[in-house]
């Protein structure tokens, strides 16, 4: 990488975050997702395990609000790229000398981010409207668990959008993807009452470690040691769907400009 | 050193038809294409929908990668050196795309230059210019989804500007614009030109070319059938007159029978609203009237004219009456 470069990367990841977020705060599916569903998740849950005390209801708001990062990340990050092809942007973008994958990312920051409004909206709802008493156990390393949490899932969203993009059959299964990780990543109940080949699943996707590290810190006060775990994890599975990201993002654009689809039309 | 070099440039699109049995279908886009633009000229490219033209320069400006033949722009390969050209060139894609609606005029510039990697500073001195430039000073800070056809195609003109680029490549820039519009985005080429940037025009209005392009390449069904400057190419067709007779439903019997007058070198048939414009191209004049409309005896006849050749006759004559 040129000298200078890496401060324009930043610059480029400032402006496509800060523009994404832009759009997206008038655009009613993105707002639905980000409000409404998680919120009608979380009453549902609130009804059904409400009752089984005070310590339960922090773990329902924190995994509502998971449940809507995690829909940000498979539908509107998954699409960050399908988006860019059906407004004609994408061959501009492509034609310009920032790597897509910077533009990307900065992109995938903007979804990711916004959809932490359902955490808060979940949050919010609860106390107020049900009347719980919420509070975060352990606030510094809940806010640190959040941080690696975004990046995270920011990384795997990268992963996504290039997959979506280089196979559209895997795309006809977004939907499919988006209870199943629910489950799999224990957002709202623990994945010791799943089948044990469930488990290695779990242990490759990053919000199984971002359910586990929010759900410790909010719930009780875990030591460093503990949240080591998750953390590392969490770290280890963001290098490793980016590096997945950037070969993907080198095939697709290949692809692309020999199949000539980088024009959507 | 050429500003661009191409050299038997091909591409072939692979389509699939069929449900069950699925064959690959192959059409050529381009198919061996040569030339050459300097650096400062004006060069267009010109010929009918999907004689190739938009690929040609898709391929050029590095999204779509050439089946065979090479292509080099300030000497860097489009295949290989992709970033080393991006940089250093500018483009306009025809028609509205290409732009993010929901955000102002001011907002999209900003944007792009980031990913131009054009300084912050110079960035918010230089979106009031190039905002001037285009005409758009007083709506920058609207949002894009506002903009008339024009004013988007004027955007996209001051975004392919923010960074200063060397070449210019304009890919119908004036499609589907009215005729104000249109004449406006000629007069930022002309500037543009006067600032002696290397630009590479496609088009098919035949005045554009004659206005702007210093040299032009005729293209028809993938393969340069002509490349000269709109004079010499005029000049081809110099021993020419156009008549031009106004007629009220045609059939194609009669075009045939007119097609087949020994004297009659091409014809070609322009829908004008309920009435046709047909442009006889013949070495006779206006000696040739009487036998044409004894031909078209059958047919309402309006207004007949006989007229100069002009570039678009040329061309006409070049692409075999396709426009």
């Amino acid at each position: 990488m040129k000298p200078g470069m890496l401060k324009a990367y930043i610059h480029v990841i400032k402006l496509a975050f800060i523009f994404t977020l832009k759009q997206s705060m008038t655009d009613a599916f993105i707002l639905f997702g980000i409000f409404v569903q998680p919120l009608l998740i979380a009453i549902m849950a609130l009804f059904i395990l409400g009752d089984q005390g005070d310590e339960l209801v922090i773990f329902i708001v924190v995994g509502s609000g998971l449940t809507g990062l995690w829909d940000s990340v498979l539908f509107q990050s998954g699409n960050s790229i399908t988006r860019e092809r059906w407004t004609g942007t994408l061959e501009v973008l492509v034609a310009m000398p920032t790597p897509i994958a910077v533009i990307v990312f900065g992109k995938n920051l903007a979804f990711v981010t916004q959809a932490l409004g359902s955490m808060i909206v979940a949050y919010t709802f609860a106390s107020i409207i049900f009347g719980y008493p919420l509070s975060i156990e352990s606030p510094m390393l809940f806010i640190l668990s959040i941080v690696l949490t975004v990046l995270s899932f920011v990384c795997l969203g990268l992963v996504l959008a290039t997959l979506f993009v280089l196979n559209p059959d895997v795309q006809r299964w977004q939907n499919g993807l988006e209870f199943p990780v629910f489950i799999l990543a224990g957002f709202l109940f623990p994945i010791a009452i799943l089948p044990m080949w469930t488990t290695p699943l779990s242990y490759i996707l990053a919000p199984y470690w971002a359910a586990v590290a929010l759900h410790l810190s909010s719930s009780g006060k875990p030591n460093i040691l503990e949240m080591g775990l998750p953390w590392v994890m969490m770290v280890l599975l963001g290098v490793l769907y980016l590096f997945l990201a950037f070969w993907l993002f080198r095939k697709m654009l290949f692809k692309a400009r020999v199949d000539a689809t980088l024009s959507g039309q | 050193m050429n500003t661009i070099e191409v050299r038997d440039l091909r591409r072939i699109y692979k389509t699939t038809v069929g449900v069950v049995r699925r064959k690959i279908k192959e059409v050529v886009a381009v198919d061996g294409i040569t030339f050459d633009v300097n650096r400062g000229e004006l060069f267009g490219l010109l010929g009918p929908n999907g004689a190739g033209k938009t690929t040609m320069i898709k391929m050029l400006t590095t999204l779509l990668i050439p089946t065979d033949g090479t292509a080099n722009i300030l000497g860097y390969d489009v295949v290989h050196q992709a970033n080393a050209i991006r940089s250093r060139i500018g483009f306009i894609f025809g028609g509205e795309r290409g732009l993010y609606w929901r955000l102002s005029g001011i907002d999209n510039l900003r944007y792009f230059a980031s990913l131009y990697h054009v300084d912050p500073e110079v960035t918010m001195k230089r979106i009031p210019q190039l905002l001037e430039l285009v005409g758009l000073s007083d709506r920058g800070d609207e949002k894009v989804e506002g903009y008339s056809r024009g004013m988007k195609q004027r955007l996209h003109i001051a975004r392919t500007l923010l960074h200063d680029p060397e070449i210019l490549f304009l890919d119908e820039p004036t499609m589907g614009l009215d005729p104000v519009g249109g004449r406006e985005i000629r007069q930022v080429i002309r500037d543009l030109q006067s600032e002696k940037k290397t630009i590479l025009l496609t088009t098919h209005y035949m005045f554009e070319a004659d206005a702007l392009c210093e040299r032009v390449a005729v293209i028809d069904q993938g393969r340069i059938v002509a490349l000269d400057t709109p004079e010499a190419l005029k000049q081809g067709v110099s021993d020419l007159s156009v008549i031009e007779i106004e007629v009220f439903g045609v059939p194609e019997e009669v075009m045939n029978q007119i097609r087949n007058l020994p004297f009659v070198d091409t014809v070609s048939v322009e829908d004008l609203d309920q009435k046709q414009a047909l442009h006889v191209h013949s070495a006779k004049g206006s000696e040739a009237i009487p036998p044409l409309l004894s031909a078209l005896e059958s047919v309402r006849v309006g207004k007949v004219t006989v007229r100069e050749p002009t570039l678009e006759d040329a061309y006409v004559r070049l692409v075999g009456g396709k426009v």
